[in-house]
């Protein structure tokens, strides 16, 4: 027979405690990582949004690219691809051959290692035209809707094509900066 | 042990939690610096009176932001150098028609007012899509403003790299912008885009008189 003495009931009110203790201690511990994830979400959240909002405004791209946006070509062939491009009213852009050589030409380039080459590219000739501030001087310009005659090399497969088309534009009175825009087109190679 | 563990994981991840939410709060806190700064010294085009647009820059009436810039024979050109003179701030581009068309204004003006004390600053800011590495790029750069500056027969310092202060002036979203300092350092007047040979020649003579 086992007698049960106070120490016993001591020993085992203690363990309960202790018990209670590490309970609590797991809860607050518990709480503490969910508030601290919190805290952590609520930071990144914070990064992002910046970036959002400072810039309610989106300009106009002053050249956008048409179309097409999905081309199937003979793998390993020149072929032929019209790309279509828009500039925006009221700007010109520089043609590909300026009439002054400080001027940016327009230029189509598709970079190296995406499974597609430029083969060769025919540019549109530019309109010639004068500025109201400078009726002497003469430029060669493209507006409104243009069109480059590219040829392209493709390899087997479908290839996500980024061409990028290099140029500078104007309006009657001030310059943008130069730009590159991106000219996305899903090539099919067959 | 596998407790011991347990509790040495739970603190290395809170302390990795720590120390990335400290990192996030800061770059969240610098992101929002800089956009406020930029946001403050932005230029922009308001409707005037006359319901045309007109070229509104926060620096107005208020110091031209300081530089110190390489000209284009490599000496290092500061603004603070021109205190007691009337300046007229020029950023421009070789590839910009309408500066092209400027420039001779500015000459003809620059010499007309020497004498009194007037001098222009031409900044190239002809790298804008340049990237910092891109070493041919800036050398051509370079070479196209020093040929320009030649042909036009420029007779003011020009400097290069405007694209490195073109955030403190506004962001500089278009070619060619002036702003005209009095002797004090202060702007009192800003243009964007071609005006008129008259119209830079009043703002000269108010830079001249303030």
């Amino acid at each position: 027979m086992v007698m049960w003495s106070d120490k016993d009931d001591a020993r085992c009110e203690l363990r309960k405690r202790e018990s209670s203790l590490v309970d609590v201690l797991k809860k607050r511990f518990a709480a503490a990582i969910a508030v601290l994830a919190l805290a952590a979400l609520t930071a990144q959240a914070q990064l992002v949004s910046p970036n959002a909002q400072s810039r309610p405004i989106v300009k106009t791209e002053a050249v956008q690219y048409l179309f097409p946006e999905q081309v199937r070509v003979a793998a390993g062939k020149a072929s032929p691809v019209a790309l279509h491009f828009r500039v925006a009213q009221g700007l010109h852009i520089n043609s590909h051959t300026p009439k002054d050589s400080f001027l940016i030409p327009t230029t189509f380039s598709i970079p190296d290692g995406g499974g597609v080459k430029l083969d060769a590219a025919a540019y549109p000739a530019g309109t010639i035209i004068s500025l109201a501030f400078d009726p002497k001087t003469t430029l060669s310009v493209y507006t409104g809707e243009f069109t480059i005659q590219a040829r392209i090399v493709a390899a087997v497969g479908n290839h996500l094509m980024r061409g990028k088309l290099h140029y500078q534009a104007c309006d009657q009175n001030q310059c943008l900066p130069p730009k590159t825009i991106d000219v996305p087109i899903d090539v099919i190679g067959k | 042990m596998r407790r011991n563990t347990v509790v040495l994981i739970a603190v290395l991840f809170i302390l990795t939690v720590f120390a990335w939410a400290g990192w996030a709060n800061w770059e969240y806190r610098r992101q929002e610096s800089e956009r406020l700064h930029a946001d403050a010294a932005r230029a922009e085009l308001v409707p005037s009176a006359t319901g045309t647009l007109q070229f509104h820059t926060p620096l107005m009436d208020k110091a031209a932001p300081a530089f110190a810039l390489d000209d284009l024979s490599g000496k290092k050109v500061s603004l603070a150098s021109y205190r007691g003179k009337a300046l007229l701030i020029n950023f421009w581009a070789t590839w910009c028609g309408p500066c092209q068309v400027e420039t001779p204004w500015l000459v003809e003006l620059r010499n007309k007012y020497a004498s009194q004390g007037f001098e222009v600053l031409g900044v190239d800011t002809e790298g804008d899509d340049l990237e910092p590495n891109d070493k041919a790029g800036w050398a051509k750069a370079e070479t196209n403003a020093s040929k320009f500056v030649t042909e036009m027969k420029v007779p003011y310092p020009v400097l290069l790299d405007g694209d490195s202060i073109s955030r403190e002036y506004g962001g500089l979203d278009d070619l060619p912008t002036s702003f005209f300092v009095d002797r004090n350092g202060k702007v009192v007047a800003a243009q964007v885009g071609l005006t008129s040979e008259s119209d830079i020649e009043g703002n000269i003579e108010k830079a001249l008189t303030q």
